[in-house]
């Protein structure tokens, strides 16, 4: 019976599979073009010396790029990797913090759909006019400073010191990017029963247990997908500190891996250094991404 | 490096170009084939070659296009026109342009750029009849900047030297009847001029440090390591040398005036000069005719004096510049070093500024051009024709031109030209970053100067 009805089924499957593929040719012919051929090209370059121009003129040299990369005298590895870690880090750690707070306020206010719109702001502004108006809060003169003056204290000279020039922008692109974390984090308070909250109450348990028992191990898989998209965007990070510190300055007290390619590559030609960099950026990328899964899932978080 | 914000002298440039706008067109024996008559195409084809320059305000704008009109309106085959972007946007157009097949056929690159730009096959060589001329009537250190290994890539338009402003409201206030002539005398003058608010606000810097980009940070260092005898490169370009005595002695008094109080690298000196609130600052000869443009009557406080040395006696200074050169992927090399030719190697009488548009005197049209605009090219004698005969010019600046272009002029002689190998940009952000780090306490002097060693010596040392 089993092999009388199993050709007609086999072929429908197959019949299936094959319209399902001719379904997903467009979008693998997409990613093939758009993903795979310039990932393989950038394999490519990160082995090769190349000015940009002609295809012809790429020279292989091996590994030279990578160890140009990490050489004694070269800055990839301290200050740009290191300034990218910190930039990564401190814009998570802020944007989560404060997001998972302001979605917790949120949460318990009325007209919650007006204070979401609000957070979120900062998302449909341009980075541009962020940066530039940020700059502005920041300057000797700004309004920051003029408040600092005003409560008798000293200018902080926020962008042009080193010392506080990353954080400063730490906390612009925290900023610009919570509103995102604050969606996402609501959507899953949201997603709380309420019933497990009428439990605790039930049995007396305080605001502070049920925040650290009940919404913290159930907000889990959001505070992943918001850490894990939060720290990529944060190792990606290029647009705002070019716009707030040009060139990665004071020094290259921020300059980052992403801003340090982008010079390489269309200011001084060399695309061989600017693919290698960015192979090392995507693994890193990589590693904080397994690491971050390995952690949550240690604590049941990806269910 | 070039913030400009022209308001004054476009007037004069037109009528400047003008003059010098109307004669039978040259290049005969200029063009790649030496015959004049161009490459690409058929012969006699209307052919529109592209300029893409940083020239994007104004007057600069204005007083490139007057020329360009007047070149198009006498040339009927070859068509030219101008494309612009801002200066720091420059180099990465050019790349990106070139890596798109878009290229310009002439270019109008920084000098610091033409190893890299040779390198990877963007610039063409001067065709030899044009270079024996080049080199006959430019000044050695516009020359040297616009070659690699000793072959030349385009004709050198600008020249910029450095030399150190001063407010002399601000000095007379102190109590300093004059500029500077040693640095002790600059930092007794820098101490004596600042002044601060009760909550440490600078209020006036005795001494301008200017973190505006590579060539301000890396321009005013490497004008007073040149006044102390020193180098940033060895003469082959090879390694780095600013690790030296001298590159020890400038950081140091750089760190000193910051530390003591009479400077602040934090504030933007391109805002702060104009508005008198910095007694002295170094800067290029560009900068003379932004400053007149937007002080008005209050820029007959400043002064402009050769960047001191440690001694009296002690001269020297950086030169920078420009080149036009041509694109190695244009189509029309000939019909573009012929119109080059024309602008820069071609005399035609030209007013002096000051002068009305009568009295020409014979000067080529990018000299003619440069100081209408308020800066100069290597043409020495073109510069003396122009700007009054002499580097001082006259007293009250009649005939002249602008008398603080006179420092800039008698500069050429003994400034030194900005090495300019292939990694030279890289090398020059390197330095920048080590000097900024010494300005804002981030490192020591030793510290820097063995980073910047080590960094820029790993960075030269890599083949391209």
């Amino acid at each position: 019976m089993a092999s009388a009805g199993g050709g007609p089924v086999r072929a429908a499957r197959r019949r299936q599979t094959a319209v399902a593929y001719l379904f997903l040719t467009p979008a693998l012919l997409f990613f093939a073009v758009f993903l795979a051929l310039p990932l393989l090209f950038a394999v490519l370059l990160a082995q090769s010396r190349w000015a940009g121009f002609d295809l012809a003129d790429i020279e292989p040299v091996g590994m030279a790029n990578f160890t140009d990369l990490f050489a004694r005298g070269s800055t990839f590895l301290t200050p740009v990797l290191t300034n990218t870690l910190l930039y990564a880090v401190g814009t998570v750690a802020i944007a989560l913090l404060g997001a998972l707070t302001l979605a917790t306020c949120i949460n318990n206010l009325r007209f919650q759909g007006l204070w979401r719109t609000l957070s979120f702001l900062p998302i449909v502004t341009t980075v541009v006019a962020v940066g530039n108006v940020w700059k502005y809060l920041y300057a000797p003169g700004g309004l920051i400073n003029g408040a600092l003056n005003g409560l008798g204290l000293h200018s902080v000279a926020f962008l042009q010191d080193p010392g506080t020039a990353l954080p400063s922008v730490v906390v612009v692109q925290a900023w610009a990017s919570m509103g995102t974390a604050i969606l996402i984090l609501t959507a899953g308070l949201k997603s709380i029963p309420e019933a497990y909250y009428e439990a605790a109450e039930l049995d007396g348990a305080g605001a502070g247990t049920i925040f650290r028992r009940i919404t913290l191990p159930l907000l889990r898989p959001s505070l992943l997908f918001v850490c894990i998209t939060q720290f990529i965007t944060g190792l990606q990070s290029f647009a705002l500190i070019n716009v707030m510190t040009d060139d990665g300055g004071p020094g290259d007290a921020t300059n980052v891996a992403a801003l340090e390619m982008y010079q390489q590559a269309f200011k001084y030609g060399d695309w061989g250094i600017a693919s290698a960099a960015a192979f090392v950026l995507f693994l890193v990328i990589v590693a904080i991404t397994v690491g971050q899964l390995w952690l949550f899932r240690r604590k049941g978080g990806e269910s | 490096m070039r913030r400009r914000t022209f308001t004054a002298g476009a007037a004069a440039g037109a009528a400047l170009l003008a003059g010098a706008g109307c004669d039978a067109p040259g290049g005969e024996g200029y063009g790649d084939g030496g015959d004049g008559r161009g490459s690409g195409g058929r012969r006699g084809a209307p052919v529109t070659l592209t300029v893409l320059t940083h020239y994007a305000s104004e007057p600069l704008a204005s007083a490139l296009q007057t020329v360009v009109d007047a070149w198009n309106a006498t040339h009927r085959r070859i068509t030219v026109r101008t494309a612009a972007v801002k200066f720091a946007d420059l180099l990465t157009t050019y790349m990106v342009r070139q890596a798109a097949g878009q290229g310009a056929d002439i270019i109008h690159p920084y000098c610091l750029w033409t190893g890299q730009l040779v390198r990877a096959g963007v610039l063409r060589p001067v065709p030899p009849a044009a270079a024996r001329q080049i080199r006959r009537d430019f000044t050695p250190a516009a020359v040297a900047a616009s070659s690699v290994h000793g072959t030349l890539y385009g004709y050198p338009t600008e020249v910029q030297t450095y030399a150190l402003y001063y407010n002399r409201r601000l000095l007379r206030q102190a109590g300093i009847d004059g500029p500077p002539g040693t640095w002790q005398e600059l930092e007794d003058a820098a101490y004596r001029t600042a002044r601060r608010d009760r909550h440490g606000n600078m209020l006036v810097q005795g001494f301008g440090l200017s973190r505006a980009d590579d060539a301000s940070v890396v321009g005013q260092t490497l004008a007073l390591l040149a006044a102390r005898g020193g180098a940033f490169l060895t003469p082959d370009g090879r390694r780095t040398a600013i690790g030296s005595a001298a590159g020890r002695d400038v950081l140091d008094l750089e760190r000193r005036l910051i530390d003591r109080g009479a400077a602040d690298s934090g504030i933007s000196l391109l805002r702060a000069f104009p508005s008198g609130q910095v007694a002295m600052a170094i800067n290029a000869g560009w900068w003379t005719a932004s400053l007149r443009g937007a002080m008005g009557a209050d820029y007959r406080e400043v002064g402009v004096a050769p960047v001191p040395g440690p001694a009296p006696d002690d001269r020297g200074t950086l030169a920078t510049g420009f080149l036009l050169g041509v694109n190695a992927k244009s189509r029309y090399p000939g019909e573009a070093w012929e119109f080059l030719h024309w602008l820069n190697g071609v005399r035609a009488p030209a007013a002096r500024p000051g002068r009305g548009a009568g009295g020409g005197v014979p000067v080529s049209r990018m000299s003619a051009l440069q100081v209408s605009v308020g800066s100069m090219t290597g043409r020495a004698d073109d510069m003396r024709a122009l700007l009054g005969g002499g580097g001082e010019g006259d007293a009250d600046g009649r005939g002249g031109g602008d008398p603080n272009l006179g420092p800039f002029l008698d500069a050429l002689r003994y400034a030194v030209p900005e090495p300019n190998g292939p990694r030279a940009q890289q090398a020059k952000s390197l330095l920048r970053k080590n000097i900024e780090d010494v300005w804002t306490g981030r490192a020591s002097v030793d510290a820097a100067l063995r980073t910047a060693g080590r960094q820029i010596d790993q960075e030269l040392s890599r083949p391209y």
